[in-house]
């Protein structure tokens, strides 16, 4: 058979069209525009002003600092429940003998709900007042407990965690469930032979083998931790005050509130890079056969 | 010899109730993990009054179905953007699923020049912010007049979900053995012959994942759909929801309750019915 240079491009043409328009084209041209003014509003086309606008953005824009430091406010808590969660949730159902395919589906079905409806979910979850949550509270034997947990600045970006968790532990928890199904089941055995306790056996045995699964599903979570837009843009609006800013909501608000696209541009790069020097380093930090097969 | 012998004579007995204690552990876990979500489904099966009385109640003081009636006939909007979201995830996953399989081959099965760096360039869409991507396709559409129509949705969705179809299509055609290919090729089969009537019938497990992760993620997108589509009558499901909510300012959460709830059947239907391969699917793309 003749495997010609033409049916090849054939092939290809489809993911070359929509990764060079929608991908590569935005990429470049985002870039382009993070080194110009541009006002979309105003502006007939954009200015180019070299580093100019980076300068301003990391060392005089306020709000940009503000965005910056919730993030890593959201991003810790988050990294560390989603983690936790589902690392626990994988060793408990992995130890189930029946039922393991059933509440599989319960923790993964999140996964499927737009995250705008779980904000609103959350939302009504947590309202203050006729909220179920708070009146749980309040039964519990705090007799006026009423938190609005969405509009106070103290509990609004942890409210936001919870939420986003919610709908994140299904993911790593496919992750976390196939390494834990491909350990030998003779190596756990062997530790039961010497004795070992159940909590000896997943410290000593389980979570040294399941490495790379760990630096996976750690890597996905900080990826996903610093993409926090749809629920603070459909629950909080960055607020209250600007107490649920994220780098990506400021960045939208920038874009398409201002229309400034050149410091839209600038701050989502800025995101991008943290996000690739974030994953570089997690990589870096486990072993290098754990890094190879990320 | 004895102490090995206690030990799983120990073991055994205990087996038993660990493992009884393990499913209750799992089970309340579970039961909490749904509470949200069963907690819109009762609020939407309720009466208002029953809704905002205080202090609230778990169990409902009435059932009925009068939110969801409600919705249906008398709240055109979101008839409307169910039409948008069925149209618009429909022809995205159909097109990505035809360009995957193709991609797929290519990258599986052919070898050229810079193939490994095209395919990596293609997949690292996966880690970029898509609001970067967002601000030029918002000025290119902008200019060419595509915000607010199907196809201003439809374009960048297949773009961004195509990268995750060539990489559960790709691992599928490279694991098709060399003699099917070679048989193929003894029959007489030109190259499309062989991809579209040998290949693609024994990759169709891939295929199914590629359209049910398609399906899934594309009907719950909101960044593009919000910012893409400003007039009201263009919006899809998740962001046509929040926009009623916003709308209403009357807490109306019964309402608000039975939307989210027809809004997320199809792709509950969905998911339940093709688990093994959107599971399959995504463990693929995460893990490879």
């Amino acid at each position: 058979m003749k495997e010609s240079r033409l049916t090849l491009l054939i092939f290809l043409a489809p993911t070359l069209f929509f990764v060079l328009v929608f991908i590569a084209y935005p990429v470049v041209y985002s870039a382009y525009l993070s080194l110009s003014e541009y006002n979309y509003a105003s502006d007939p086309t954009p200015k180019f002003i070299g580093f100019k606008g980076y300068i301003e953005t990391i060392f005089e824009d306020s709000m940009f600092h503000t965005a910056l430091i919730n993030q890593f406010k959201f991003a810790v808590p988050y990294f560390v429940i989603t983690f936790l969660a589902s690392l626990i949730l994988a060793i408990l159902i992995n130890e189930l003998r029946f039922g393991a395919s059933f509440f599989q589906v319960i923790f993964y079905l999140p996964m499927v709900i737009p995250l705008s409806l779980v904000g609103i979910t959350f939302a009504w979850l947590l309202f203050p007042d006729v909220g179920i949550f708070n009146h749980f509270l309040r039964s519990l034997g705090v007799s006026n407990w009423n938190i609005d947990w969405y509009g106070d600045p103290k509990t609004a970006l942890n409210s936001l965690v919870v939420a986003r968790s919610w709908k994140m532990i299904g993911f790593t928890l496919i992750i976390l469930l196939s390494g834990l199904q491909g350990l030998s089941k003779s190596l756990r055995e062997a530790a039961k032979v010497d004795g070992a306790n159940f909590f000896q056996e997943i410290w000593y045995i389980v979570l040294p083998n399941l490495k790379p699964y760990l630096l996976i599903s750690g890597v996905w979570i900080l990826i996903n931790a610093m993409k926090t837009f749809e629920l603070v843009a459909v629950v909080t609006q960055g607020g209250p005050g600007m107490a649920t800013l994220t780098l990506y909501y400021y960045t939208w608000k920038l874009a398409f509130e201002r229309l400034d696209m050149g410091r839209a541009s600038q701050v989502a790069y800025i995101t991008a890079v943290i996000i690739v020097l974030f994953s570089w380093g997690l990589n870096r930090l486990f072993k290098p056969e754990a890094a190879s097969r990320a | 010899m004895t102490r090995l012998g206690d030990s799983h004579l120990r073991r055994f007995r205990n087996l038993k109730k660990y493992k009884i204690g393990i499913l209750l552990i799992v089970s309340v876990i579970a039961l909490v993990y749904v509470s949200p979500l069963l907690w819109m489904f009762i609020t939407s099966i309720r009466p208002t009054w029953d809704i905002y009385k205080f202090p609230p109640s778990v169990i409902p003081g009435a059932v009925t179905l009068e939110n969801y009636v409600y919705v249906v006939t008398q709240m055109e909007g979101f008839g409307r953007y169910f039409l948008n979201s069925a149209v618009v995830t429909g022809v995205t996953v159909v097109i990505v699923v035809i360009s995957s399989a193709m991609g797929g081959y290519a990258f599986g099965i052919r070898r050229f020049k810079g193939q490994n760096f095209l395919f990596m360039a293609v997949i690292s869409v996966l880690t970029i912010p898509y609001i970067m991507y967002l601000i030029p396709i918002y000025i290119m559409e902008d200019r060419l007049g595509l915000r607010n129509t199907w196809w201003g949705l439809i374009l960048p969705y297949v773009a961004l979900n195509l990268p995750w179809g060539l990489l559960i299509m790709r691992g599928a055609f490279s694991t098709v053995p060399l003699d099917i290919r070679d048989a193929a090729v003894i029959d007489g089969c030109n190259e499309f012959q062989m991809w579209y009537k040998v290949l693609l019938p024994i990759v169709r497990p891939a295929l199914a994942a590629t359209t049910i992760i398609t399906f899934v993620f594309a009907w719950q997108e909101y960044l593009f759909a919000s910012t893409l589509m400003t007039k009201n009558e263009w919006q899809t499901l998740p962001v046509g929801v929040v926009w009623i909510r916003d709308e209403l300012q009357t807490l109306v959460y019964g309402r608000i309750g039975a939307m989210i709830i027809l809004s997320i059947i199809p792709v509950f239907v969905l998911f339940i019915a093709f688990r093994k391969f959107f599971i399959e699917g995504l463990r693929e793309g995460m893990i490879k």
